[in-house]
């Protein structure tokens, strides 16, 4: 053997000790989440059809009681964004991979490519009444819209002056338009009506906002996580009130009938009057 | 404070009812219409929103009183965004912000006082005032109805 395969084959042990060492080092942590329980939730949709749940191991949907997995796209994917049509649509994105869009819900993906910036999407956000219109955010470049269910998009605003961490379109009545958009900063909560003509904050609270939700049956009220505590207004985001909820929410959704659920690191929560429920896994 | 849903609803029924005549898409002005558009600015609209379309200063906070100051009409400003129906009806039927602290129409209507041409007009003029990739983009806007 030469002097270099000879260097080489005696380094064999240390080489497969390192890439045990390396495989031990990306599994533990998961290891020791799933035998915990915890495991984060990144986004939660409520349908009528049941309660969507974005994990970082997947996408789940809970239905009369049974929680079912969706297949990703991907496998090794680790989506950060999803939001659900007005027709059920399914809208995933992921910062490495891009945007997929399920009709099926989730039996197959699409790859959506048309006209998308080619910097990482971080947030989608389907129009809450008008099925063939879908928004996204690419930071860096704005907020792009399809008018087609995801076809094809179009570069249609910069974005608040505070980068989004996180957006939904809402049916919250006044706009001049077809509706709002509220946003998530790290200064608060913003929103605009969808013809985006302004920017503005909602309400004086400050703080980084890392989730947002609304009650669609009651449009005027809002959720949203300031801070790592959830808080809800009655008027659009004029005002904000903290209410108490389990710790480390991740993700917030408002059922048709006016449920909340929330997403921890826990697991995932309904609302039952003054107090939270834990949702069967 | 009197913001709410019910300010809210007064101002979404400012756009509810029929009746009212819609703009459809409003054609290029020629020198005649341009011309009388930008007389029904000066005479009704420049006082607010400026002889050359500029807007209040600081039009994108609120102002003492709690309302939003006038925009601008030139590229500055949104009025590209919007269809040919909506700044019809806009100007028609006046509009205030849903989180407007008071509940006045700080845009009055002006659908008693302009006739329908005149509105068509001076919404052309407006156009003027916008950047060519304004005027495509509103154009598909106008398109859409």
């Amino acid at each position: 053997m030469s002097g270099i395969h000879s260097s080489l084959w005696q380094l064999r042990p240390a080489v497969i000790l390192g890439l045990v060492w390396a495989c031990l080092a990306a599994t533990m942590p998961l290891l020791a989440q799933a035998e915990s329980g915890q495991r984060t939730v990144n986004a939660l949709v409520a349908t009528e059809s049941g309660l969507w749940v974005l994990e970082a191991e997947g996408l789940w949907r809970i239905e009369a009681g049974e929680r079912t997995a969706v297949p990703l796209p991907i496998a090794t994917a680790s989506p950060d964004a999803f939001s659900v049509g007005a027709n059920g649509a399914l809208y995933l994105a992921s910062r490495e991979l891009g945007l997929y869009r399920s009709i099926d819900s989730g039996a197959s993906w699409s790859r959506l490519t048309g006209g998308l910036p080619d910097k990482s999407i971080t947030s989608v956000a389907a129009h809450s009444t008008l099925e063939n219109i879908v928004y996204l955010y690419a930071p860096g470049e704005g907020i792009f819209r399809s008018k087609d269910a995801g076809d094809t998009w179009n570069l249609v605003d910069a974005g608040p002056p505070e980068p989004i961490l996180t957006f939904l379109h809402s049916s919250m009545p006044g706009s001049m338009e077809t509706g709002w958009l509220f946003a998530g900063t790290r200064r608060g909560v913003v929103r605009s009506m969808d013809c985006f003509c302004l920017w503005s904050d909602a309400g004086e609270k400050r703080g980084e906002v890392t989730v947002v939700a609304y009650d669609r049956a009651q449009p005027m009220h809002l959720y949203a996580i300031f801070d790592g505590r959830l808080h809800h207004s009655r008027n659009g985001g004029e005002d904000w009130e903290e209410i108490a909820a389990p710790k480390d929410v991740t993700a917030v959704a408002v059922s048709a009938e006016g449920r909340v659920y929330l997403g921890t690191r826990q697991g995932i929560y309904w609302q039952s009057g003054s107090h939270w429920e834990r949702l069967d896994d | 404070m009197t913001s709410g849903i019910g300010p809210l609803l007064f101002g979404m029924s400012v756009f509810i009812g029929g009746g009212a005549a819609v703009a459809g898409k409003i054609p290029a002005p020629d020198g005649e219409q341009l011309a009388a558009g930008r007389a029904v600015y000066l005479g009704y609209c420049a006082s607010c929103h400026g002889e050359n379309g500029e807007g209040q200063e600081n039009w994108q906070r609120r102002d003492g009183n709690g309302e939003l100051p006038a925009p601008p009409h030139d590229a500055s400003g949104h009025s590209w965004r919007h269809s040919d129906d909506m700044l019809y009806r806009m100007i028609s039927r006046g509009w205030r912000d849903p989180f407007n602290r008071t509940e006045r129409l700080t845009m009055p209507a002006f659908g008693a006082m302009l006739s329908e041409q005149e509105i068509r007009d001076v919404i052309a003029y407006l156009k003027t005032l916008w950047t060519d990739e304004q005027r495509v983009y509103q154009d598909k806007a106008s398109g859409a109805q």
